[in-house]
C-alpha cells in the first residue's frame, strides 16, 4: 500500500483511496454487500454530535436568538405589558445616548490600561521567575504570587471595599499615615477608576505571569544556550530567541485578557456600584444595570447583541492570530 | 462539503429554521399569552391533616424580616396545630434591598409558586401589581374579620396598601412600618462638659429630651452637628445615605422637598419634567449633599448597614435611619446611651419619607398554599400577636397596638417611631409599575451630583426628569413625551 495511503486510511477509507487516485470500487461493493441504510452508516456519527447539538441549541441559539429578537421590542418585566415591537428604535435610544457611550468609552480604555499593566507586570515577573530555577521557596512564592487570580471577583471586589474603607479600612489607615489624611479612593471620580485599575491589573497580573511561564517554556533550550556561546545581549536573547517563539502563546495570554476585561462586571458592581455617579459604570454593569434593576429586557437585550458583536471582533482577532501561527507552522 | 446526504447549506437553512421556529412561536405566544392568575377570591379549603412548607420571600440582614418566618415557626406553626388541624413550617428565602425585587420579580414572571408570600418593598406593589404576579387582597379581607384592622395612620394605607393610588384597592398588608427617625448619643448630650462647652460656645443649651428635638430644625441642627464634629477625634456630627446602592440617597434627599411641599412628579398625569427639575429642588440638592460636610469620610458609600456600623462604633454622635434598624442600632454596649427621637423638622414642616414593607401574595399560590398564607396572616393581625411583634423588636401598624398601654416604652425607638407614623410627618413615593427604572436614573444622576462628577444640580435633576419622563412616555402612562435633549452626566 502507498505509504500515503496508508496514513489516510484512518481518517477516512474513501477520501484516502480519492486521494491516492484509486477508483472507487461502485458497482462491484453495491452487488457484493449488503446495503447499509442512512442510520446504520451514519448513526454511530449523528449519536456523537447529536446530544452536543441539542445542548448547543437549548442552551446557546435559543436564548441568543431570544436576545436578538428582544432587542428590537420594548419590554419591561414590571410593565405588566407584553413586549411591544418598537423596530431599531431600541438600537437608536442607545447609539444616541451620551451615557451608552461613556461608559462604551470607558469599558474600551480600563481594558485598555489593565490588559497592559497585567501584561507588562506578569510579563516582568514571569521573566524573572523563569530565570530563577533553583531559587529557594520558588514554588511556594509562585503560589502565592497566583493566589489573587484564583479568588472569585466577588471576594476581591468585597474586601478591597473593606480595606479601602475610610473609616475602618487598613488601606485606608496607612495611606492616611503617609499623606496626613485618609482618603476615600471610591468615592472621588478622579480616584475611583484608577483604584478599580489597579485593583484588576493586581488580580490579573498572575495570569500573565503563568502565560509568560508557559510560553518561555516553549523556547528551545538549545537555542537559549547557543544565543550564551555567542555571548548575546539579552535585549538581543528577548529579541532575537525568546519572543519568536513565545509570542503565540503570549497573544493569545493578552487576547483571552482583553475578553475577560471587557466582560468586568462583578469587580466593579462590589467595589464601587459604577459610581462615584457613572464614572466606574462599565459596559457589564450598564448592562447587568439596564436587566436587572431597571428589568428592562428589550434595551438590555440591546446592550448584550452590542456587546456580542464586539466579542465576535475580538473573537476574529483571536482565530486570526491562531491561523497566523498555523501559517507560520505551515 | 456534506453531511451525510445533506448539504452542509442545506443543513444550515433547515438549522436556521428549526431554531428559529421556537423563538418565534414563543414571541408571539409571549407577546398574546394571557396571564392566568387568582383573582384574589379565595375558596375556603380544609388543610385538616395535611402538611404544607411555605417560604417567605424577605429582605437579607433584615430584623423584621427574619422575625416573621422564627414567629412563622413557632407561634404559628403550634397555632395551626391546634386550632386549624394541620402542619406548616416555613422556610426563609432572602436578598438584600437591591437585589430581592430582582429575585422575586425574575420567579414570579416564570408563574412559580416558590415564595409564597413575599416581603415586598412599598414601591414595588404597582410593578407586582400591574404583572398580575399578587392578588388584591379586598375579598380575602371581606371574608375575614380579624384583617378587617383598624390601621394607626392614612400613612399606613396609602403606603403599604394601596394600588393604584387612591383607588379603594388593597395589594398589601404592613409587614413592618417604618419612618425615618434620629438616632442621638444620649450620653454625649448628658455630660456635662460637653453641655457646658456647647453653651459657651453657642450660648445655648443642648437639646436633652424628645420634646427639646421635636422642637429642633436644620438650622438649630447645624450648630449641634458642627459641634460634635471633630476630625482629630474621629468624631462626627451625623451620618446620612448618600450611596448609590437601591433608594439609599433618594430616600434621604427627598424629605428636603417633601417638608417644604415640593414635588417628584405629578401622580395623576404621570409626568415628572417641569416639576422634578425646579431651582427650589436644586438648592433642596445642594443643601442635602452639603450636609456631607458633617459626615464621617467615604459619605458616598453609606447605606443602611455602613449606618449601623459608624453609630454603634462610635464615629458619630448622630444619625438618621430607619426606626426598623433599631435592634441592630442600640446593642448590649449602647443599651441607655442612645436616644430616639424624631429627625430635625425645616422651617416648613417636617415630612420625612415611609420604610416599611408589606406583605404581598403571591398570585400562583395553589389552593392549599394560599389558604395556609390567608390563616397565617389573619393571624399575624390577632392583637396579641402583634404585641409579641412588638416586644420582639417590630414596628406593628395597628392602632390598637400602637395606641395600647406602655407602648411607648416597650422598644427605645417607638415613641419616635409611632410620632412619625402620624398623617404629614411620613409620605411614601411612587407606587409606579416603573419605579424600578425610574429610581435607578435618579440614583445614578443624584450620585453624580453628590461625588463631584456633575458641577450643577440642576443639571442632574434635569437628566432625571429627561430620563423619567422618556420611561414614563415609552410606557404609555404619560402621553407627554419628554422635551428637549438628554443632558450628560459627563
Amino acid at each position: 500500500m502507498h505509504p500515503l495511503a496508508e496514513l489516510e486510511i484512518s481518517v477516512s477509507s474513501r477520501e484516502a483511496v480519492r486521494v491516492v487516485g484509486a477508483s472507487v470500487p461502485s458497482g462491484a461493493e453495491a452487488i457484493g454487500a449488503p446495503r447499509k441504510n442512512y442510520l446504520q452508516k451514519h448513526g454511530y456519527a449523528w449519536g456523537l454530535v447529536v446530544p452536543m447539538l441539542i445542548f448547543f441549541i437549548v442552551f446557546n441559539a435559543i436564548p441568543l436568538l431570544w436576545m436578538i429578537g428582544l432587542s428590537f421590542y420594548r419590554y419591561v418585566l414590571t410593565a405588566g405589558a407584553a413586549p411591544v415591537s418598537v423596530g431599531l428604535e431600541n438600537y437608536h435610544q442607545l447609539l444616541t445616548d451620551q451615557a451608552m457611550w461613556g461608559s462604551f468609552s470607558r469599558t474600551l480604555i480600563f481594558v485598555l490600561l489593565t490588559v497592559l499593566g497585567a501584561s507588562l507586570l506578569g510579563g516582568l515577573l514571569g521573566y524573572l521567575f523563569w530565570g530563577s530555577a533553583k531559587m529557594p521557596g520558588r514554588r511556594l512564592a509562585l503560589t502565592l504570587l497566583f493566589t489573587p487570580m484564583l479568588l472569585t471577583p466577588v471576594a476581591v471586589g468585597a474586601f478591597y471595599r473593606l480595606m479601602l474603607d475610610p473609616n475602618f479600612g487598613v488601606i485606608s489607615y496607612l495611606f492616611g499615615l503617609v499623606t496626613g489624611g485618609r482618603e476615600d479612593l471610591l468615592s472621588k471620580p478622579a480616584t475611583a477608576f484608577p483604584t478599580v485599575l489597579l485593583i484588576d491589573i493586581w488580580m490579573w497580573t498572575p495570569f500573565m505571569t503563568l502565560i509568560t511561564l508557559a510560553a518561555l517554556a516553549s523556547v528551545p533550550t538549545a537555542e537559549l544556550e547557543a544565543a550564551k556561546v555567542d555571548r548575546l545581549r539579552w535585549v538581543t536573547v528577548l529579541r532575537r530567541v525568546i519572543l519568536p517563539h513565545a509570542k503565540f502563546i503570549l497573544m493569545l495570554g493578552v487576547l483571552l485578557r482583553t475578553i475577560d476585561a471587557f466582560k468586568t462586571t462583578d469587580l466593579v458592581l462590589l467595589l464601587t456600584s459604577g459610581g462615584p455617579g457613572t464614572s466606574t459604570e462599565f459596559l457589564g454593569l450598564r448592562l447587568y444595570r439596564l436587566g436587572f434593576d431597571s428589568l428592562d429586557m428589550g434595551m438590555a437585550s440591546t446592550v448584550a447583541v452590542i456587546a456580542l458583536f464586539v466579542a465576535i471582533g475580538f473573537t476574529t482577532l483571536y482565530l486570526y492570530v491562531l491561523n497566523l501561527k498555523k501559517q507560520e507552522d505551515a | 462539503m456534506t453531511v451525510g446526504d445533506i448539504s452542509r447549506r442545506t443543513a444550515l437553512k433547515w438549522g436556521a429554521v428549526g431554531l428559529s421556529l421556537p423563538f418565534v412561536g414563543s414571541l408571539a405566544a409571549c407577546t398574546g399569552s394571557k396571564t392566568k392568575t387568582s383573582t384574589g377570591a379565595v375558596e375556603k379549603v380544609s388543610l385538616k391533616g395535611q402538611s404544607l412548607a411555605l417560604t417567605i420571600l424577605g429582605v437579607a440582614g433584615w430584623p423584621p424580616s427574619q422575625m416573621s418566618v422564627d414567629f412563622g415557626n413557632k407561634a404559628f406553626k403550634a397555632h395551626a396545630k391546634s386550632a386549624l388541624g394541620y402542619d406548616v413550617g416555613f422556610k426563609s428565602s432572602d436578598a438584600p434591598f437591591g437585589q430581592l425585587f430582582q429575585k422575586a420579580a425574575t420567579s414570579l414572571a416564570t408563574k412559580s409558586q416558590q415564595f409564597n408570600l413575599i416581603i415586598s418593598d412599598s414601591q414595588w406593589l404597582g410593578a407586582f401589581a400591574r404583572a398580575k404576579w399578587i392578588i388584591p387582597l379586598n375579598k380575602i379581607i371581606a371574608a375575614n374579620k380579624n384583617l378587617q384592622v383598624e390601621w394607626y395612620s392614612n400613612v399606613v394605607i396609602n403606603g403599604y396598601m394601596r394600588y393604584p393610588d387612591g383607588s379603594s384597592n388593597i395589594y398589601g398588608l404592613p409587614q413592618e412600618g417604618d419612618v425615618l427617625v434620629l438616632y442621638v448619643r444620649k450620653d454625649m448630650l448628658e455630660n456635662p462638659k460637653e453641655q457646658a462647652a456647647f453653651k459657651s460656645k453657642y450660648h445655648k443649651d443642648l437639646p436633652q429630651t424628645f420634646e427639646d428635638f421635636d422642637k429642633i430644625t436644620w438650622a438649630d441642627y447645624h450648630t449641634i452637628m458642627e459641634f460634635f464634629t471633630r476630625p482629630a477625634e474621629g468624631l462626627y456630627g451625623i451620618s446620612l445615605q448618600y450611596s448609590k446602592e437601591y433608594d439609599y440617597f433618594t430616600c434621604y434627599y427627598y424629605p428636603f422637598l417633601f417638608s417644604r411641599g415640593h414635588q417628584i412628579w405629578d401622580s395623576q398625569k404621570k409626568n415628572v419634567q417641569g416639576i422634578l427639575n425646579t431651582d427650589q429642588n436644586a438648592a433642596a440638592l445642594e443643601e442635602f449633599v452639603a450636609l456631607k460636610k458633617y459626615c464621617p469620610p467615604g459619605a458616598d458609600h453609606v447605606g443602611i448597614a455602613e449606618l449601623a456600623d459608624l453609630f454603634t462604633h462610635g464615629k458619630v454622635f448622630s444619625c438618621i435611619q430607619w426606626a426598623a434598624m433599631g435592634p441592630s442600632m442600640i446593642p448590649s454596649t449602647l443599651k441607655g446611651k442612645v436616644m430616639v427621637v424624631p429627625p430635625p423638622a425645616f422651617k416648613e414642616g417636617r415630612t420625612y419619607t415611609l420604610g416599611g414593607q408589606p406583605w404581598v401574595v403571591n398570585a400562583f399560590n395553589d389552593k392549599n398554599n394560599m389558604q395556609a398564607v390567608v390563616d397565617f396572616l389573619t393571624w399575624w393581625y390577632l392583637p396579641e400577636t402583634q404585641l409579641a411583634y412588638a416586644k420582639a423588636g417590630g414596628n406593628p401598624c395597628d392602632k390598637v397596638t400602637l395606641e395600647s398601654t406602655g407602648f411607648d416604652d416597650l422598644q427605645p425607638w417607638f415613641r419616635a417611631y409611632k410620632y412619625m407614623l402620624q398623617d404629614g410627618k411620613t409620605l411614601d413615593f411612587w407606587h409606579d409599575p416603573n419605579y424600578a427604572k425610574m429610581l435607578s436614573d435618579q440614583q445614578e444622576a443624584f450620585t453624580a451630583f453628590s461625588t463631584g462628577q456633575v458641577k450643577d444640580a440642576r443639571k442632574a435633576l434635569d437628566y432625571i426628569a429627561y430620563k423619567q419622563q422618556q420611561t414614563l412616555y415609552d410606557a404609555g402612562e404619560t402621553k407627554t413625551a419628554p422635551s428637549g435633549t438628554l443632558p450628560s452626566l459627563s
